[in-house]
């Protein structure tokens, strides 16, 4: 898959992740499809093309966002890197450690976003956060992760058709 | 394609100089974005990402309105029972307050007193999107700079209060919502006029707080701003007291309000711009001096 849909797909996500996405929130949760995404992505493409979307994924969100640019980046950077990491350790990711990655994700995507803006000035509740924020964003992105995986494994079909264009610096 | 595989094999052997010139570039972008370095480039990825917000914001609305009316059918028909029934209490009660009003007015021009709700100043904006991470309560309208919105200005529709703008690029603004649990606004009991702090509870509700233990506070009671601490112009509705209980530390009361807005589906509100927030953060200074 070419960088520039990547990137439409990020876009289009951050937006739906904006309008959509908070008609359904449960408390303050709600699915979080960039960071979806970018995992997805991150387990049928190589490691800098993942990267690269993990950083524009998370200025699209903070362009959305009070966060200053460059604090969603962190975690869904660190989350890109840990995927590379399993998948040096065990035979391939598939849709089961993916769905562990995400839990985890999820929950360190916003402590580390939390910590960032306790670090530039925002007032934070870390507690009240965890429980109203984060548990039901991990619950719905879990729900979440199987239409987006399915999605980003049909368009990872045209890489393994054309697998020399992944070597296009 | 020997080259593509060396490229790889490259990136992999240099596995943490990567992350780190990643994470570094990203700290890069935060600091810029704080000390403002970064506004230009800020704006220009705010402009598509906005501009696809509002169109979807739109359908969202609209695909969201067109579910709960279905939904809402059977809870509108016995609301509509209780409606008539409280028009003919309301009605009584209108007659009263026209004269209450009557007396005001005279009142207030003999006192050479005007409210400032009645010369407040709005422009008009659109609702675009709602905070991309959820952590924070706020809301994106598609008004900045170039109307005149400037930080600390307050955001109000016609049912009441909705919050203050805390951030402003050229064309857009980010506001705060009275929800967000860091967020506090003074307010103030209409029927007994008793003193509180309106703050956002971490279900999305509002509380107002540190009401005097022998404070009146009744279910249905009226809440709106009291102007204190100069954030908000008094006298903005809030919400209505749904239930009220001693607080933890038995100090004070605590209120449960229900905004009349729904937060999560606003579609315009109107920024107060003739409203100047007051500065407290000098007498800060002068008490550590």
């Amino acid at each position: 898959m070419r960088t520039l849909v990547g990137v439409l797909l990020l876009g289009l996500a951050a937006a739906l992740g904006s309008t959509f996405m908070p008609q359904i929130r449960v408390f303050g949760g709600m699915p979080d499809l960039v960071l979806l995404l970018v995992l997805s992505l991150a387990v049928f493409h190589p490691l800098e093309r993942a990267v690269t979307w993990a950083l524009i994924g998370g200025i699209f969100q903070d362009g959305l966002s009070i966060t200053p640019l460059g604090a969603s980046s962190v975690g869904l950077v660190l989350m890109v890197f840990f995927i590379d990491w399993v998948r040096g350790q065990v035979f391939g990711v598939g849709l089961l450690t993916l769905l562990g990655v995400t839990m985890i994700g999820t929950a360190a995507q916003k402590v580390i976003l939390l910590l960032i803006s306790a670090l530039v000035g925002f007032p934070i509740r870390p507690l009240e956060t965890a429980m109203y924020v984060i548990l039901p964003t991990i619950v719905y992105n879990v729900i979440f992760l199987f239409p987006v995986y399915w999605f980003t494994r049909r368009l990872s079909r045209e890489r393994a058709r054309h697998p020399e264009r992944l070597t296009r610096p | 394609m020997n080259g593509g595989l060396g490229y790889r094999r490259n990136w992999r052997s240099n596995r943490g100089l990567f992350l780190f010139v990643t994470l570094m570039a990203c700290a890069i972008l935060i600091i810029g974005s704080r000390i403002g370095l970064l506004t230009p480039i800020e704006d220009s990825v705010a402009v598509p990402i906005n501009a696809l917000s509002a169109i979807l914001n739109r359908v969202a609305l609209r695909l969201n309105a067109s579910a709960g009316d279905l939904a809402q059918i059977q809870a509108l028909q016995r609301r509509n029972a209780e409606l008539e029934e409280a028009l003919a209490q309301f009605q009584a009660e209108l007659v009263e307050l026209r004269e209450i009003a009557s007396d005001y007015q005279r009142l207030a021009d003999l006192l050479d007193y005007t409210s400032t709700t009645l010369n407040m100043e709005f422009v008009i904006a659109e609702v675009i999107a709602l905070d991309q991470n959820a952590i924070f309560r706020t809301i994106t309208i598609n008004r900045g700079t170039r109307d005149g919105i400037a930080v600390g200005m307050p955001v109000v529709t016609r049912q009441g209060l909705v919050g203050r703008v805390i951030q402003v690029s050229a064309t857009a603004a980010h506001v705060m919502l009275i929800t967000e649990t860091t967020s506090s606004v003074s307010g103030r009991l209409q029927t007994t006029r008793a003193e509180g702090s309106v703050f956002g509870a971490p279900n999305g509700n509002l509380v107002m707080g540190m009401i005097p233990l022998d404070a009146q506070a009744r279910e249905g009671d009226l809440v709106v701003t009291s102007g204190l601490g100069g954030n908000f112009p008094a006298d903005l509705v809030i919400g209505q007291v749904t239930s009220v209980r001693p607080a933890e530390n038995g100090l004070s009361q605590e209120a449960q309000i229900r905004s009349l807005i729904n937060f999560d589906t606003l579609e315009f509100v109107l920024v107060v711009t003739n409203f100047q927030p007051v500065d407290l953060s000098v007498f800060d200074q002068v008490g550590r001096n």
